[in-house]
């Protein structure tokens, strides 16, 4: 049979982004994918090097622009630990719902772009943007911010959460509940959905180890890893968290995967606005040019992204960083399109595409 | 762990068949004296992490592949080459991973120097 | 079973039978009031569709331009008209320029064979559904030609696409036509319309109803099968390198196709133009076809796009399967229940 080389982006509908995949067909099976990526590449890493401290966390949302909040938090987090500074109780709490929104946030936008990739007319997507802008609203209202927050400050968030946060937050969580179930059964029921879903894109445990995949990627492939859960950070270990997975490893587990993620979110925001101590304060320091002494020389840490497992790793200097290499989620996923692709159909690899969850920001850095 | 680099590959192999069977990342700091490769690994049942140091010198920059016990490796290195110039010995990379720039040295090393501008490389 | 072709007024109807001139303005007055017909319909086809999808995805669609938005199309139509044409240095421009228009000009001709109303017909052919449905098999056809043309190879995917759908979905349609014409005795849909007077051909034969439903969804590129220009995977497939004008053109043969196929199934299936006698019968005729048309748009707005293996399978596994079993009921019950 005769290859035919297809060239895909970096300018395609489906790409999400500026991804580039050149494509060896035989007939409408996939022979080989080989990933381009770097249309984005901003340096970031060699950035941070040059701003201080506090002056990084605008361009770590901007990393990944769908989930910018979780990113700001995972900087901040590595400078407090080299910093050597607590984190107060409370914020702890409210760092943790305003995560738990973010995931929300991050899944629901990731539903929608999921289903036009298999060709829905942006139903769903437009059904999700729209859920999804009341969670932005909630963040608003607690930052000042709608798309990039920058309000995690060394030890606290920038202020105090509004007073009727807390109410707001819990009646959008409870219309959350009844519209997930509603995704669920419109689009479970659709017999062309699960036709491209089910058995499509499979990664078996053994593979999504040795490739490195990470979030609810690998967790869809029966490997049960969650930072939250194994390695976990702030209050989560006081929230009753379940870890979600699934075991066939296809489009589908990964869809539930992530379904079932937004329900555990909605769960523990309820949970944690339970828990969280009534009084005591949250805010943290106020961005100053100088910032205290580094106490760690060499620190890492890892967070729960929406997208998968981001891992911190600084060197301090005073004042500023001396490198900060990051370990971002959506590019090792990336890195398993080419091997999770292969055999699979034309159209299957869009689909497997939108299952990866990617961000191309936070694939190029 | 610091380690040599010519234990890396046996030892990460051990670690391998000690159940480290995931890899987090590799990654690289120029210590302006010396560049450190650093490989994290983790062993996901357990949920320990290892972190393999290898302190290379500036003018012998390379390290072995890990590719042969981690898939996963293979972006990993390719990015570690482009952006540190540190030379993977073992394995062959077909294309650059990130796309093509003209700048001369590789930017996350110290002596590339944030707002200069650099030459283009002769080709 | 025979439609009387007296009744039948045609050409000759419109200006009374005389002399040859009078036939040729006959002939050229009805394709202008047909061409009218198709681009009112289609026109207002593509705004209810916009606005239904809007509906549909808590959106207002067009508001601006015209009441409601109506005359949002012609603003889009007059902009992609104003734009320039792009030669492509890789394709047979030539081919690409004239498929798209012949295109038009097919689904004109098709309106030309179907009646309005027992009355308004360009002209009765006694295998007039026959002939419908060769010509309709000429659009895959075409979709392959500009495809192939434009030399690109998400249009060469695309027209690969377009020529195994012509293939799994011909043959269905056939078998389910070839039943109608066991059932009424002739190809001729004057004749088909009026075996229905008693009960519509939908609740005879069901089967043959999904059936032919499905095969037009199919033929006419509707969603969920619209793989000859998924755009989540092939960008547009064979429009990828069709140039502004030519696109508008194809925008308008989309909804001028989704009338014919309404068209065309509530002439089989639905009864045509009978109804009850306080309407016209060429106002019953375009109520159901509107009514088809809505049902088609509401498909766009819910499924997901079919992968072309799984179209292939229902095509031949499910499709050909049923309509043969359609076939055999219905020759049955008119052999020995009848």
């Amino acid at each position: 049979m005769a290859i035919t080389r297809i060239n895909i982006g970096p300018v395609h509908p489906s790409t999400h982004g500026v991804l580039r995949l050149v494509v060896d067909l035989d007939g409408d099976m996939i022979e080989r994918v080989e990933t381009h990526i770097g249309f984005l590449h901003r340096g970031v890493e060699k950035l941070v090097e040059t701003r201080m401290y506090m002056q990084s966390p605008a361009y770590m949302e901007k990393l990944d622009y769908v989930a910018p909040l979780s990113y700001d938090e995972a900087y901040v987090a590595v400078v407090e630990k080299a910093l050597g500074i607590e984190v107060k109780e409370r914020a702890q709490y409210a760092r943790v719902i305003l995560l738990e929104l973010q995931r929300i946030a991050s899944h629901l936008l990731w539903l929608g772009t999921m289903c036009n990739d298999l060709g829905q007319m942006f139903t769903v997507f437009m059904w999700s943007f729209k859920d999804r802008d009341m969670v932005l609203k909630l963040l608003e209202e607690a930052s000042g911010n709608r798309m990039f927050y920058v309000n995690v400050r060394l030890g606290g968030l920038q202020r105090e959460l509004p007073p009727d946060f807390e109410a707001q937050t819990l009646e959008v969580m409870d219309y959350m509940e009844k519209r997930t179930a509603e995704y669920e059964r419109y689009i479970e029921r659709n017999p062309v959905f699960m036709e491209r879903m089910k058995g499509v894109g499979v990664l078996s445990s053994k593979d999504a180890k040795d490739l490195g995949v990470t979030g609810p990627v690998l967790r869809a492939s029966g490997v049960e890893y969650d930072v939250r859960k194994n390695n976990p950070y702030y209050v989560y270990e006081n929230l009753h968290f379940s870890m979600k997975s699934q075991e066939k490893g296809d489009n589908f587990s990964r869809y539930r995967v992530r379904i079932m993620e937004i329900k555990e979110s909605i769960r523990l925001i309820r949970e944690a606005f339970g828990r969280m101590p009534a009084s005591g304060d949250m805010a943290g320091m106020p961005i100053r040019l100088r910032s205290p002494e580094p106490v760690n020389k060499v620190s890492k840490l890892s967070r729960e992204l929406p997208r998968g497992e981001c891992l911190m790793y600084m060197v301090a200097d005073p004042q500023k960083p001396y490198r900060l290499s990051i370990r971002s989620p959506s590019f090792i996923n990336l890195a398993a399109l080419s091997h999770i692709a292969k055999g699979q159909r034309l159209a299957d690899l869009f689909a497997i595409l939108g299952s990866l969850d990617l961000v191309m920001g936070c694939v190029d850095r | 762990m610091k380690i040599d680099r010519e234990q890396l590959t046996s030892q990460v192999d051990r670690m391998k068949k000690n159940g480290y069977d995931y890899l987090v990342k590799i990654t690289a700091v120029d210590y302006s004296d010396h560049v450190e490769a650093i490989y994290m690994l983790r062993n996901l049942d357990a949920g320990k992490d290892e972190s393999l140091e290898v302190e290379l010198k500036n003018d012998d920059l390379w390290v072995p592949s890990v590719m042969r016990s981690y898939r996963g490796a293979d972006w990993y290195e390719r990015e570690l080459s482009e952006m540190f110039g540190i030379e993977i010995r073992g394995r062959t990379a077909e294309r650059l991973l990130l796309e093509k720039w003209d700048g001369a040295n590789p930017p996350l090393r110290k002596d590339f120097v944030w707002g200069v501008q650099y030459k283009a490389k002769e080709e | 079973m025979q439609a009387d072709m007296a009744d039948i007024v045609g050409i000759q109807g419109l200006l009374g039978s005389g002399s040859i001139w009078y036939n040729i303005l006959g002939i050229i007055v009805y394709a202008v009031i047909v061409m009218v017909l198709l681009s009112v319909f289609g026109y207002t086809f593509g705004w209810i569709e916009r606005k239904i999808i809007a509906r549909a995805q808590y959106r207002h669609g067009p508001t601006y331009v015209g009441k409601y938005g109506f005359l949002q199309n012609m603003a889009d139509l007059i902009k992609l008209l104003s734009k320039r044409e792009i030669r492509l240095a890789q394709g047979d421009n030539f081919m690409v320029r004239i498929s798209v228009p012949l295109m038009l000009s097919l689904s004109v001709f098709i309106l030309l064979l179907l009646p309005f109303s027992q009355s308004l017909q360009a002209t009765n052919l006694g295998l007039g559904l026959l002939l419908v449905f060769v010509t309709i098999a000429f659009f895959p056809m075409f979709v392959f030609l500009t495809g192939f043309s434009t030399g690109n190879k998400f249009g060469d995917i695309s027209a690969q696409r377009s020529v195994l759908m012509l293939l799994s979905y011909e043959l269905p349609m056939i078998i389910v036509i070839v039943t109608i014409a066991l059932a009424t005795g002739s190809y001729n849909i004057q004749g088909i319309v009026a075996a229905q007077a008693n009960r519509w051909f939908a609740l005879v034969m069901p089967l043959g109803f999904i059936v032919m439903f499905v095969a037009m969804l199919a033929e006419f590129e509707r969603p969920p099968f619209d793989l000859r220009e998924a755009d989540s995977e092939l960008i547009a497939g064979w429009l990828t390198d069709i140039s502004a004008p030519y696109y508008a053109l194809v925008l308008f043969l989309d909804y001028t196709r989704m009338f014919l196929g309404s068209m065309i199934i509530s002439l089989l299936f639905l009864g045509g133009w009978l109804g009850p006698s306080f309407l016209p019968g060429i106002a019953w005729m375009l109520i159901k076809a509107t009514l088809v048309a809505l049902f088609v748009i509401v498909i766009r707005a819910t499924m997901f796009r079919m992968r072309i293996d799984r179209v292939l399978h229902l095509g031949w596994l499910v499709l050909i399967p049923l309509s043969l079993i359609n076939l055999l009921i219905t020759y049955i019950v008119l052999l020995w229940i009848l």
